[in-house]
């Protein structure tokens, strides 16, 4: 077995073949090489399998393969696609998501150096089953190793028909173009997306109109994820049912999960959905030391206390019960020498930063959060610092623009309630924690 | 109007025009207070603000939802502060992150009084603050905030100078983009943007660029709170001190609509005055700098042969010209009101002599800019014309030596082209009355003062055929002087007198010239103007 950087994943585990959907290069040599890669199947279906296809076949096909989004939010993909009005006389447009932008994600980048031709090719299906003339991939602007393979492979792909007029004699036409962000995490939401798309500052567009609808040029665009679409292929060629031998049934097929934090093998595995978060860290290479808590989805998804962790199964129907996500799939379990309060100030400081600043609570109370939290930290916290944090927190939760906000609050929420005593600890090292606020009126030189 | 429909807001059914923005039903027809700090009616909706939240009732059970963004639709139930504690408390919510970064200075703060932030706290804050020293706010008028671009532009901070017209202090800025939207949209000129990120962002001109349209000064007006102001405005007056009357644009054939402002015996500032059919809510900065005219250069008194005498002998001297002229030129003028027109041919047809009435304008004409300006700088064109008056001044020049007086009201024909202006010369008495000591004031053998645009009562009709009022501001630089209507009145003296008591004869004297107006009166005109109706309604006409 060939251990790459970033995948370490072995090919059997507990007897049992892993699901290889995704990650069918990542251990090949070179693999990111059309002629590599097309030695390994790829772009098998492109030719009949595809074209021979009308496009409500292959948008019912992927409805009934249970895929959902890996962005994040997890929305059913067919049905996204099926959104997208017909006949408008607008071009659609079709965006791929490669801002990559939680923290503790890192899958969509090893995609796209490992396999960059496998995105290609669900985007020729995806393109072709919308009726795409011209696809974009929104690659977060830090990482030019990713842009590069992308372009190289775009290249060899034209050079070898399957992009550009008249792919494969089908008739079907369609152009791609990597479009290089500046590095904001709000670039990664699919409307500041668009906005930086075109040359805008990233911020997140008033909804209605929705992108389906409205999107890109004011066109209908439909936007997804690296790794949803790069799960297309697949579907077509085993169909819905090859699909859903993985997961389960709510969840079906597999997911990159990227582990950091307290495990002895950090990575990008590939596993099928509904597998424990406990075997998984076992997959992982064991966790380090006693666990306390686990983040299950990425920085926004509402961290679980270790009970809640050893109950937890990786799909979508699992982490809802818990009230938490499954996000982008980034799980990050820290183990009990960690100093609770400053992991979650790292994250409000995350927060704070990131804001794109259009939505009075979102702006001003991330950045209030982060500062009553370094308060905190610092040995200057009081009582009742908690219960603001947290109250400042529901404030900015569902009154905002775009998902940013709840994303921003879920953690802050969750950490203060599930390990309030860190937080009381670090309240009680100031001396004068318990005495009261003084009235603004009472403080001398308050006025200003 | 518009065909209704049906929405319920907190249990009660309301009746409001379909598919308006919700903010708008909300307030005008619930009459629900509902504040909105981006959301503003003339600019495109940005949604940022997100105070004016709102339940509105969905698939899934009641979901928050903001006004300003949400159109109405048939069977929509609403919830707002009246019914919802969820809606008070996240109106709250936003209140205390407004206020969180914004200073609390409103003593020495140029917009105190007229601040939108200061009023929905009143509205829906109330909190008291909970933050502390530890915890500190972002104070972006600190020292901290300041640095010096790569242009060498000064940027961030206390009193910024971001051009010709305008001073921003940042630390008051709430980031709700109407200007940046104003100078975009309506002005076509973006000159303003926010820059940054999250409570750090920041409003700001682009590196070396100055902020300089000249309908900049807007950007004072829908700032809701103190963050623009105005260079001529900026701690002049307290808001609350100034009094008000309602006007139009004396410069401009639109007539923009207008507020005149004044305090202590002096006019401090003019604001414009929302007229959807007319200028939004913009005026021009040349516009709103008239102001300062009227108090500057005026013909307080009289003049004879240049020389200063009181108005008393200036009107005898003008009698007495009047009663020995044997061929009187009189010229209207549509920089005044229809009523001083009249009072004008009413003066042509009691005097004793021969007499004649002349219009129109030397001044050159210009393109609309397509917000607040037509580019016709006569602004009673229009009226003028619908009194009978002809467009003839060019002839008056080429006959001048046919007449022994010449009168001019409000109207300085030597300032628009002296070289025509000159074959007047020839006629030996040349009265002139004007508000200000201008060029013809400067030919005139006899000058009389009166009162300027600001100072009268009367109505104007604009470029599109609008009669529009204008009303008397107290404020005068002289009490003895008098609307031109009034001192023509006098003047008719000269031969079979007539007086009016006030306006509302000149205006009754307009209606019996012009029959399309048979059915308007200052009240059916009112603060937003009436169109003039084509032809008087036939009988039948119902309605
Ligand atoms: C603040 C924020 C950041 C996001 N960042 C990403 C991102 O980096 N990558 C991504 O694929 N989706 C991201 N999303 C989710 C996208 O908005 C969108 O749902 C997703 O691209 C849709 O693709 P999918 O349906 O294939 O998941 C983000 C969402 C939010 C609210
Ligand atoms: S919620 Fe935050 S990130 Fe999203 S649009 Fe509003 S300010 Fe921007
Ligand atoms: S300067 Fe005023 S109008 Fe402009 S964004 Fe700031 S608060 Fe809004």
């Amino acid at each position: 077995m060939t251990t790459l950087h970033g995948f370490p994943q072995p090919a059997q585990w507990k007897g049992k073949d892993l699901p290889r959907i995704l990650s069918r290069l990542f251990q090949v040599d070179d693999g990111h090489r059309l002629e590599v890669a097309k030695r390994h199947g790829a772009y098998h279906t492109i030719g009949s399998t595809l074209f021979d296809k009308s496009q409500f076949e292959l948008i019912e096909l992927v409805k009934d393969s249970g895929l959902r989004g890996r962005g994040g939010a997890g929305f059913p993909t067919g049905m996204k696609w099926s959104f997208v009005p017909r006949g408008t006389g607008k071009p659609v447009y079709l965006v791929i998501n490669a801002d990559e932008g939680e923290p503790g994600t890192f899958k969509d980048r090893l995609c796209m150096s490992r396999d960059p031709h496998l995105l290609l090719e669900g985007m020729i299906i995806t393109g072709f089953a919308l009726g795409v003339r011209t696809a974009y991939i929104y690659v977060r602007g830090e990482m030019l190793p990713q842009i590069g393979r992308l372009n190289d492979a775009i290249q060899e792909a034209y050079a070898a028909g399957l992009l550009g007029e008249n792919i494969q004699g089908s008739g079907y036409s369609l152009d791609i173009f990597v479009h290089r962000g500046a590095g904001a995490y709000i670039c990664g939401e699919e409307t500041g997306l668009i906005n930086s798309l075109e040359g805008f500052k990233g911020q997140p567009r008033l909804k209605p109109p929705f992108p389906a609808v409205s999107g890109a040029f004011a066109a209908p665009t439909v936007v997804n994820n690296v790794e949803t679409i790069m799960a297309v292929p697949y579907i077509l060629q085993h169909g819905a049912k090859g699909y859903r031998q993985w997961g389960t049934d709510k969840s079906p097929g597999s997911k990159l999960f990227s582990v950091a934090g307290d495990v002895n093998a950090p990575g990008v595995y590939e596993v099928p959905l509904g597998m424990p978060y406990m075997e998984f860290f076992e997959l992982a290479g064991g966790l380090k030391g006693e666990l306390l808590g686990c983040i299950p989805g990425g920085s926004s998804a509402p961290v679980l206390n270790a009970e809640e962790t050893r109950k937890a199964t990786m799909d979508y129907e699992s982490l809802a019960s818990l009230k938490s996500m499954l996000g982008s799939g980034a799980v990050t379990p820290f183990n009990s020498a960690t100093d609770v309060p400053r992991y979650l100030q790292t994250i409000a400081r995350f927060y704070a930063h990131e804001s794109c600043g259009q939505c009075t609570p979102c702006r001003e109370g991330t950045g209030y959060v982060d500062r009553v939290l370094d308060k905190v930290v610092d040995g200057h916290g009081r009582n009742g610092d908690l219960e603001l944090i947290k109250d400042l927190a529901d404030s900015y939760e569902w009154t905002t623009i775009c998902a940013f906000a709840p994303g921003a609050a879920w953690p802050i929420q969750s950490f203060i309630t599930k390990f309030r005593t860190h937080f009381q600890a670090y309240i009680e090292k100031n001396p004068e924690h318990a005495k009261p606020r003084e009235l603004e009126l009472e403080r001398a030189g308050a006025f200003w | 109007m518009a065909d209704l429909i049906t929405i319920n807001v907190d249990g009660k059914d309301v009746q409001v025009p379909a598919k308006i923005q919700l903010i708008e039903a909300l307030r005008t027809y619930a009459r629900t207070e509902t504040p909105a700090f981006c959301y503003h009616q003339d600019l495109k909706v940005a949604g940022n603000c997100r105070i004016c939240l709102v339940e509105v009732d969905g698939p899934r059970g009641f979901a928050l939802a903001i006004s300003c963004h949400m159109q109405t639709a048939p069977g929509m139930k609403v919830r707002t502060q009246v019914s919802s504690e969820k809606i008070v408390k996240l109106r709250k919510g936003v209140m205390e992150f407004l206020l969180v970064n914004h200073p609390l200075d409103c003593p020495i703060c140029d917009k105190a009084g007229e601040c939108t932030l200061q009023e929905h706290y009143m509205g829906q804050g109330r909190h008291e603050s909970r933050l502390d020293d530890a915890t500190g706010k972002q104070y972006k008028g600190g020292a901290d905030y300041r640095f010096i671009d790569a242009k060498g532009q000064d940027r961030g901070g206390k009193m910024i100078d971001l051009g010709p017209t305008i001073v921003l202090d940042q630390e008051r800025c709430i980031i709700c983009t109407r200007c940046v939207r104003f100078m975009d949209d309506v002005a076509k000129s973006p000159q303003l943007d926010i820059a940054g990120r999250g409570d750090h962002a920041y409003i700001t001109t682009f590196p070396g660029e100055p902020l300089d349209h000249a309908y900049d000064l807007n950007t004072t007006d829908i700032c809701p709170v103190g963050a623009l102001t105005a260079k001529h405005f900026r701690f002049q007056q307290r808001a609350w001190l100034l009094k008000s009357v309602e006007s139009i644009d004396p410069s401009d054939a639109l007539g923009a609509n207008l507020v005149i402002e004044y305090n202590n015996g002096r006019v401090w500032r003019l604001m414009p005055r929302r007229n959807p059919e007319v200028n939004k809510s913009w005026i021009a900065n040349s516009t709103r700098m008239l102001y300062q005219d009227l108090a500057r250069n005026r013909l307080t008194d009289g003049k004879l042969n240049g020389a200063d005498t009181t108005l008393a002998s200036a009107l005898a001297s003008a009698l007495a010209a009047l009663k020995a002229g044997k061929r009187v030129a009189l010229v209207a003028s549509g920089h005044l009101t229809s009523e001083d027109n009249a009072a004008l041919l009413a003066l042509c047809a009691s005097l004793p002599g021969q007499s004649e009435v002349f219009g129109g304008s030397w001044l050159p004409v210009g393109k609309s800019d397509g917000i607040a300006r037509s580019g016709d700088p006569v602004a009673n064109r229009k009226g003028v014309a619908l009194l009978g008056i002809p467009d003839n001044l060019d002839a008056l020049a080429g006959r001048a030596k046919e007449f022994d007086v010449l009168v001019v009201v409000g109207h300085d024909l030597w300032g628009a082209a002296a070289a025509k202006a000159a074959a007047l010369e020839s006629i030996p008495t040349r009265i002139v009355l004007s508000s200000w000591v201008d060029a013809s004031v400067a030919k005139a053998t006899i000058a009389i003062g009166i009162r300027a645009w600001a100072e009268v009562r009367g109505s104007m009709v604009n470029i599109n055929g609008r009669v529009q009022l204008l009303q008397a501001c107290p404020v005068v630089p002289n009490a003895e002087l008098e609307p031109a209507w009034k001192v023509l009145a006098q003047l008719s003296a000269a031969g079979k007198p007539f007086s009016w008591s006030s306006e509302i004869d000149g205006w009754k004297a307009i209606q019996a010239r012009v029959p399309q107006l048979a059915s308007l009166s200052y009240r059916s005109i009112g603060p937003s103007g009436a169109i003039i109706p084509l032809a008087p309604l036939p009988a039948a006409a119902g309605v």
